[in-house]
C-alpha cells in the first residue's frame, strides 16, 4: 500500500511537478521512460515516488522513447494503469508507436511538454511535436499553466480508460514557459483524487489466462480500413465522456473545463484563435486592450486539439458581430498555412458568419510572445474589421527579425 | 489410422483461409484483439490444461482455417520406422505434426502447407516421413516404402 | 503586480531563491509565478530567474518583465550583464559585491542616473560566512525583505524554514542567519 503524500492546500508548483504528482495520486503501475528536456522530471519525480514508498508500480528504464512507449503498450496491453512523459525529439521518435497505441486501444497517458524540433538544436517550447502526433489517433488535450497540467492529467486517466473511449490520451503543456514554471496549485488530496481517477478496468489484458488473446494483429486491405473507421468513430465520440468528466471535475473542484475555452467572445468584434500558455497572456491583451482602447476582442482556445472541437468551434465562430479572426500556430509550417488556421477556417466555412481568418506563425523555439505583440495583432484585425476585408497577407511571421514575411493575399471582397 | 478423433475434430479447418465472413466497421473487435478460444479456460492451467482437441476456437483463430489446398506435394507418415524422437515436430513450421505424451501420431492435413521439412530432419533408415503427390492414397503409399538402405561396399 | 528578475550564474540557486520567496508568498493568499530563462547552459553560465506576485491569478506569460526589483546575486554580472534592461522609473536594484556603493556605480554608467535605487550586500561573503559555500540565493531574500518591505523579517524567516524542511537543521540555520545578516547589512 503506497504511503499518503503530505500536500498544502496551496502548493507552487512547475508543470512538470504538478503532472507527475497527478501520476502518483493515479496509483500509474507502469511508467517506461527515455527522459528529454524539459519533460524530464515527470518521469524522474515518479521514479523518487516509486523509491520512496509513495506509488505500487514499476519505472521501467528503456533505451529509447520508441522503446519507451513500446513498453507502455506491452504494459497496457498486460492490463495496467500505464502512463509516460516525452518531449520533441523524442515524441518524434515515439511516433510510430503513437499510432500502435491508439489502433491498440491502450488507453495510454503521455504527458508532452512541448518542445521545438531540431535542426537546429533548441530545448525551448514550441508546438512541434504537438503538431507532428496530431492525427495518431490520440486524444489531444492542452495544459495553459500548472494547475491545468495536473488536472487535465488526472482527468485523461478518466476520460481515456473508460470503456466507451479505450484510447490513449495526450496532455500538452509549454516546455518552460508551464513546465518550468512554479505557480500557485491547488492540489486534491491523495484519497480524493484516487477516488476521482477510479480503479483500472482492464480490457482483452494478456494476462487474463482464462481468456487468451492476440494484440497487434496484422491486416491487409480487406479488414484495415474497417479498423480504422472504428477507431476514428470511437475517438469523435469520445467527446461525450470528455465532457462528463470535465462536468464531474467540476464537481469535484469547482475548476471548469470545456474542450473549448471561450473568453469575452459574447460580443467580439474580432478573435484571437491561440494554443498553450499564450492563450493565458492573450486573455490578459485582450482584457487591457478592452479596458484602453475599446476594442471588442476575445480569445478562443481549444483545450481538446483532438477529437477535434468541430462543433463548439462553429459555435464560437458563427457570430454577427465577429469580423475577422487570426490563427496562431507555435509550429514552423513546412511550407502550408499553420495547422490550426486550416482546420478553423474549414469550420468557418459552414458557418453563416463567415468571419475573415488570418495565419500567424509565432513563438518558433521558445521566441517570448508578449502582451503588447498579442495586442498589435488583435488591433490588425480590427483594421481588417473595419476595412471589410484583410488588409495584410493571409499568412505573417510574429517576432522574427528581418524584412517582413507574409504570404498569399485574399481574393474576397477588396 | 487409429486417432481420427485427434486429426479431424469439428472446428479444425472448417473454412479456407480468407474465406471467413468480412464483417462493417461497426462490428470488428475493439482494438483488433483476437480472441483465441470461445470459452474461459481454467484460470490455474490456461490454455495448457486442455489438449488442442478439446479446445472450442474462435473463428479468430487460425486453427479454424485451412491451408490444405494450397499443398502440391505432401507427406505421408509411416508409424512402423518410426522412432518418436520428435525431431518433426519441432521443426514443422506450422504445428502440423501431431504428437501426445510425445508418441507420434500424425499429419494434420487441414495446416500442413507440404514444405517437406519434417521429411528432411527425420533421422531413420529408411525415412519415417516421405512426400507423396497430394492425389496419392496412403495406404498405397505405405505399401511401397522403400527397404532400408544399405552402406555401400568399396 | 511586482515583478522580480534574477541575474545569476547557473549553480547558484536563483531559481531556488526564486521558488522559495513564491512558497513563502503563497502562503500569505497571494498568486506567484517562479521561473528561469535556462536552455542547454551549464554550470556558470549567466541566466535570469524571474518572479511575478499579484493578488489575482497571474496570466501573463511572457519571459519579458518590467521589473519592480532587480537581483543582481554574482558580482561579475553587474558588470557583464545589462542588468538595467526594460527597466522602470522606479525599479530597485540589489547588487551583490563587495565593492563600496560609490566604487560600483562608478564602474555602471547604466546606474548613475538612478544610485538612490541602487542597494548592495555582499551576499557571496555572507553565504561564505554562515553556510559555508558561496549560495547567494537565500541572503539576497533578507536584502529583498528589508528593501521591498514586503514581508516583516520574522515572518519571511519562519515561512523560508518551511520551505527548507527537507534540508538538514543545521543548514536551516546557517540560512537563517543569512537571511538576518544580509536584511540588516544591505545598504
Amino acid at each position: 500500500m503506497a504511503k499518503e503524500f503530505d500536500l498544502n492546500e496551496v502548493e507552487v508548483w512547475d508543470g512538470n511537478y504538478a503532472a507527475s504528482q497527478a501520476l502518483r495520486q493515479a496509483q500509474v503501475d507502469v511508467v517506461a521512460a527515455y527522459p528529454i528536456t524539459p519533460s524530464t522530471p515527470i518521469v524522474e519525480n515518479y521514479g523518487g515516488y516509486e523509491a520512496n514508498g509513495y506509488v505500487d508500480g514499476q519505472f521501467v528504464m528503456v533505451e529509447s522513447e520508441h522503446a519507451a512507449m513500446s513498453g507502455c503498450i506491452g504494459a497496457a496491453a498486460s492490463g495496467g494503469r500505464v502512463a509516460t512523459a516525452t518531449s520533441s525529439q523524442g515524441f518524434a521518435l515515439m511516433a510510430e508507436v503513437l499510432y500502435q497505441a491508439s489502433g491498440m486501444r491502450l488507453p495510454i497517458v503521455l504527458t508532452v511538454v512541448n518542445r521545438a524540433l531540431a535542426s537546429p538544436l533548441n530545448v525551448r517550447g514550441d508546438h512541434s511535436d504537438m503538431y507532428l502526433g496530431r492525427d495518431s489517433g490520440w486524444i489531444n488535450t492542452d495544459a495553459f499553466n500548472s494547475q491545468e497540467a495536473y488536472d487535465l492529467t488526472l482527468c485523461a486517466f478518466k476520460i481515456g480508460e473508460n470503456l466507451d473511449v479505450r484510447l490513449p490520451v495526450m496532455v500538452h503543456q509549454d516546455g518552460f514557459t508551464t513546465s518550468h514554471k512554479a505557480q500557485n496549485v491547488k492540489p486534491l488530496k491523495d484519497a480524493e483524487a484516487y477516488k476521482f481517477v477510479g480503479d483500472y478496468k482492464p480490457v482483452d489484458d494478456m494476462l487474463d489466462f482464462t481468456r487468451p488473446v492476440t494484440h497487434g494483429a496484422q491486416t491487409e486491405e480487406d479488414w484495415h480500413f474497417e479498423h480504422k473507421a472504428r477507431q476514428h468513430k470511437a475517438l469523435m465520440d469520445s467527446t461525450k465522456v470528455i465532457d462528463e468528466v470535465f462536468a464531474e471535475f467540476k464537481t469535484l473542484t469547482g475548476r471548469e473545463y470545456k474542450r473549448v475555452e471561450s473568453y469575452m467572445m459574447e460580443d467580439a468584434e474580432v478573435a484571437m484563435v491561440v494554443l498553450g500558455s499564450s492563450v493565458e497572456t492573450a486573455v490578459l491583451a485582450a482584457q487591457e486592450l478592452r479596458e484602453k482602447e475599446g476594442v471588442k476582442v476575445g480569445v478562443i482556445a481549444p483545450r481538446v486539439f483532438r477529437p477535434f472541437p468541430f462543433d463548439l468551434i462553429r459555435e464560437e465562430l458563427d457570430r454577427e458581430s465577429l469580423k475577422a479572426v487570426v490563427c496562431m500556430d507555435k509550429s514552423a509550417p513546412g511550407g502550408a498555412m499553420g495547422a490550426l488556421f486550416n482546420e478553423i477556417s474549414a469550420a468557418s466555412l459552414t458557418t453563416k458568419a463567415r468571419p475573415m481568418i488570418t495565419n500567424y506563425i509565432y513563438g518558433l523555439g521558445g521566441r517570448d510572445f508578449s502582451v503588447e505583440e498579442a495586442q498589435r495583432i488583435m488591433k490588425e484585425q480590427k483594421a481588417h474589421a473595419d476595412a471589410g476585408h484583410i488588409t495584410t497577407e493571409i499568412q505573417q511571421f510574429s517576432g522574427v527579425r528581418g524584412p517582413k514575411l507574409g504570404f498569399f493575399e485574399t481574393r474576397r471582397g477588396k | 489410422m487409429s486417432d481420427k478423433g485427434v486429426l479431424a475434430t469439428d472446428k479444425r479447418g472448417i473454412r479456407e483461409l480468407g474465406a471467413e465472413k468480412k464483417v462493417g466497421w461497426d462490428e470488428v473487435p475493439q482494438g483488433v484483439v483476437l480472441n483465441s478460444f470461445e470459452e474461459m479456460l481454467d484460470p490455474k492451467h490456461g490454455a495448457a490444461s486442455l489438449k488442442p482437441e478439446e479446445r472450442t476456437y474462435s473463428d479468430f483463430n487460425s486453427f479454424t482455417a485451412t491451408v490444405a489446398s494450397w499443398r502440391v506435394i505432401k507427406p505421408v507418415y509411416n508409424r512402423d520406422i518410426c522412432i518418436d524422437c520428435q525431431n518433426c515436430w519441432v521443426w514443422c513450421p506450422d504445428t502440423s505434426i501431431i504428437s501426445r505424451d510425445k508418441q507420434m501420431i500424425g499429419i494434420d492435413y487441414d495446416h500442413c502447407k507440404g514444405c517437406g521439412v519434417c521429411v528432411e530432419v527425420c533421422p531413420t533408415n529408411p525415412k519415417s516421413l516421405l512426400m507423396f503427390g497430394e492425389s496419392m492414397d496412403g495406404d498405397e503409399a505405405l505399401a511401397g516404402w522403400p527397404e532400408k538402405k544399405k552402406k555401400e561396399k568399396k | 503586480m511586482v515583478e522580480i528578475r534574477w541575474h545569476s550564474r547557473a549553480g547558484q540557486g536563483a531559481v531556488t531563491g526564486a521558488k522559495g520567496l513564491g512558497s513563502v508568498v503563497a502562503t500569505t493568499g497571494k498568486e506567484v509565478q517562479a521561473y528561469a530563462l535556462y536552455g542547454s547552459a551549464k554550470r556558470g553560465a549567466a541566466m535570469n530567474a524571474y518572479n511575478r506576485i499579484d493578488d489575482k491569478p497571474i496570466k501573463n506569460h511572457a519571459t519579458k518583465m518590467n521589473p519592480d526589483f532587480v537581483l543582481v546575486i554574482d558580482p561579475a554580472l553587474a558588470f557583464s550583464d545589462d542588468i538595467t534592461k526594460n527597466d522602470k522609473e522606479n525599479t530597485q536594484y540589489i547588487i551583490t559585491t563587495n565593492l563600496s556603493k560609490d566604487e560600483l556605480i562608478s564602474q555602471i554608467p547604466a546606474l548613475q542616473d538612478k544610485t538612490d535605487r541602487v542597494h548592495i550586500v555582499d551576499a557571496i561573503q555572507i553565504s561564505l560566512d554562515t553556510i559555508g559555500r558561496s549560495m547567494p540565493n537565500t541572503p539576497i531574500l533578507g536584502a529583498l525583505m528589508k528593501v521591498s518591505n514586503m514581508y516583516e523579517l520574522d515572518f519571511f524567516l519562519d515561512n523560508m524554514k518551511k520551505v527548507l524542511t527537507k534540508f538538514p537543521q543545521k543548514i536551516i540555520d546557517a540560512n537563517m542567519e543569512a537571511i538576518t545578516r544580509a536584511y540588516n547589512e544591505v545598504k
